[in-house]
């Protein structure tokens, strides 16, 4: 039974960790960089350790550090919480190796859905619908050039062991292929160390879709699918459960292709399934073995702690949760509030928050770790408060987002509060009518 | 007379963001003086909304401040040759250093042509919003 969690991260999601485990009974441990000590998980966990200076390689993620803390408080889990560690199979193999409860999937699965090669053929085998292309590095232009006409143009090039869209390259025509794999293998051997590139269908107007999933390794349930097709620079912006645009025939068979899949898999833990949608048809896009930023959606949806669920299977190895008893109730939005000015291409914004009304009211939830008089470090993420607004269809969880994102006020550095205000308004939005590369098209950001 | 209201909102609008209690504007012709009915802004407030810019910045400086606080770095990675250097001629818009802030590279351009003077930062070091950067001749 787990008794002392330590939250291995910061910000609002080791505010909502600390959250679940005081109403668990579970003592907290919060771990924090120095540029840290005034910050609220701080103040809100039963004990504090400083972990290391500003600078997050020497804080957040030094293993050591952490471990040195886990010792001194005489815990006995960690909460990865998600991005830092949360994701990183090295870190979950040291604490297999150590006998630590890791509140998270085997470090042999993170292992697998951090390749993005690996991670495909694996879902290929569980029957997933996966993208066209190649399932191995290019090593051969000829065999490249052969791949990409089989395909169809355009192709896109992507690092192996990559994201954020770095080593990613769009290409058109034939002629352009061999210069853009050259350029994409440097890139993602600068980024990656790891000079592994494949060829992929290139999707000109994608959806995002995912699906929520928790398994304690023998039963998997969902939670529904969310729909995070509101997107700059591939950073999700705007979520919501259910997917506006899906019937109810391709959302069921989606809910229960991925359940299906996930059984075969053995996973432990809370997870999502992250597939592309266009004309009517999914493709798998890559799973991530932790708790996502977007979590809130599918609990307002369900009435499901996913928090609370993940430590419950940690901790007796057990999902007490049966399908049947999960019911999807009502529409759910989620508006992400960066510290940044939209107007100036999202230039961070760190500082003093001068004055902070957070929005409440019915159907109205607000997870962050801000407050009046604190400083928004330059050092760590410009997330800082996601909106969560829940309403008995889209129209009326609509009509809540706006209204608090009226109420809600952060004074003393920039948001993107107003961005929300015009992207929720926007008849495009309303319509249903974008694709994850929208809000960079769309008149909001291009106004002169 | 006619009364000027699009410059008065916008006064309104700058008064309110800097949490201002008082300004005053005068184009030589015209002049308009806002300011709010009650002096209540507490005092935490106002103290540090207006805090470095008028104390750090001499009046005379020229050159490129920061546009954000975060960790500002010389050259474009690690080991390379810094973007600009003593005696350089930077134009408008080239790129003088880096500065990373949430997780972000930010290019920051220069705001002016000239000659580099002075760099005023040293590499890696943190900058905090509207801080010199480089003097420009």
């Amino acid at each position: 039974m787990i008794k002392k969690i330590l939250i291995a991260n910061r910000g609002e999601i080791a505010v909502r960790v600390i959250r679940a485990c005081k109403e668990l009974g579970i003592k907290s441990v919060a771990v924090h960089s120095s540029a840290d000590k005034d910050a609220m998980h701080v103040q809100l966990a039963d004990e504090s350790v400083c972990i290391g200076p500003p600078k997050a390689s020497d804080s957040y993620l030094s293993i050591p550090n952490l471990l040195s803390a886990y010792e001194l408080t005489g815990s006995d889990s960690i909460h990865p919480g998600y991005g830092f560690l949360s994701e990183n199979y090295e870190f979950a193999k040291i604490l297999e190796d150590h006998k630590i409860n890791f509140i998270g999937p085997s470090s042999n699965l993170i292992k697998k859905m951090g390749d993005k090669i690996e991670a495909k053929k694996i879902a290929k085998e569980l029957g997933l619908p996966t993208i066209k292309g190649s399932d191995k590095g290019i090593t051969d232009i000829n065999e490249a050039k052969k791949m990409a006409e089989e395909i169809g143009y355009p192709v896109l090039i992507k690092a192996a062991g990559g994201g954020g869209g770095k080593g990613m390259k769009i290409v058109y025509e034939g002629k352009d292929l061999e210069k853009n794999v050259i350029d994409a293998k440097s890139e993602a051997k600068k980024f990656f160390n790891n000079d592994e590139v494949f060829i992929e269908k290139f999707f000109q107007n994608p959806r995002h879709i995912e699906v929520q999933i928790l398994s304690d390794g023998k039963k998997v349930v969902h939670l529904g699918e969310r729909d995070c097709t509101v997107q700059r620079r591939y950073q999700k912006l705007v979520e919501e459960s259910p997917s506006p645009v899906l019937t109810n025939e391709e959302r069921n068979k989606l809910l229960e292709n991925s359940v299906n899949s996930i059984s075969k898999l053995g996973y432990k833990g809370a997870g999502t399934l992250e597939f592309i949608y266009e004309n009517g048809e999914f493709f798998f896009l890559e799973m991530n073995t932790r708790l996502q930023v977007e979590h809130p959606v599918s609990e307002a949806v369900t009435g499901v702690d996913l928090v609370k669920r993940q430590i419950e299977i940690a901790s007796t190895g057990n999902l007490e949760l049966d399908q049947s008893q999960i019911s999807f109730n009502g529409h759910a939005i989620e508006c992400r509030i960066n510290a940044e000015n939209y107007k100036k291409d999202f230039q961070p914004s760190a500082g003093k928050i001068t004055s902070c009304h957070i929005p409440s009211g019915p159907g109205t939830r607000v997870d962050s770790a801000i407050y009046q008089g604190y400083v928004v470090q330059p050092f760590y993420d410009s997330m800082i408060a996601k909106l969560i607004s829940h309403g008995r269809d889209r129209k009326s969880a609509l009509a809540r987002s706006l209204r608090a994102l009226d109420e809600f006020v952060i004074s003393g550095i920039d948001t993107t509060i107003d961005l929300h205000k015009e992207i929720l308004k926007h008849k495009d939005f309303l319509s249903f009518n974008y694709d994850v590369n929208w809000l960079a098209k769309s008149d909001i950001l291009n106004k002169n | 007379m006619k009364i000027n209201k699009d410059k008065i909102k916008e006064l309104v609008k700058i008064l309110d963001e800097l949490n201002l209690t008082e300004l005053s504007y005068s184009d030589g012709k015209e002049s308009i003086k806002v300011g709010k009915g009650t002096l209540s802004v507490p005092s935490v407030v106002s103290s540090n909304n207006l805090a470095s810019a008028p104390t750090k910045s001499s009046g005379k400086f020229n050159g490129v401040k920061s546009p954000m606080v975060g960790t500002a770095y010389l050259a474009p990675e690690p080991g390379a040759k810094p973007f600009v250097t003593v005696g350089s001629k930077v134009k408008k818009g080239d790129t003088i250093l880096i500065i990373e802030a949430m997780k972000t590279m930010n290019h920051i351009p220069s705001t002016q042509d000239g000659i580099v003077e002075e760099i005023c930062v040293n590499d890696g070091e943190s900058v905090e919003f509207d801080q010199e950067l480089i003097k420009i001749k």
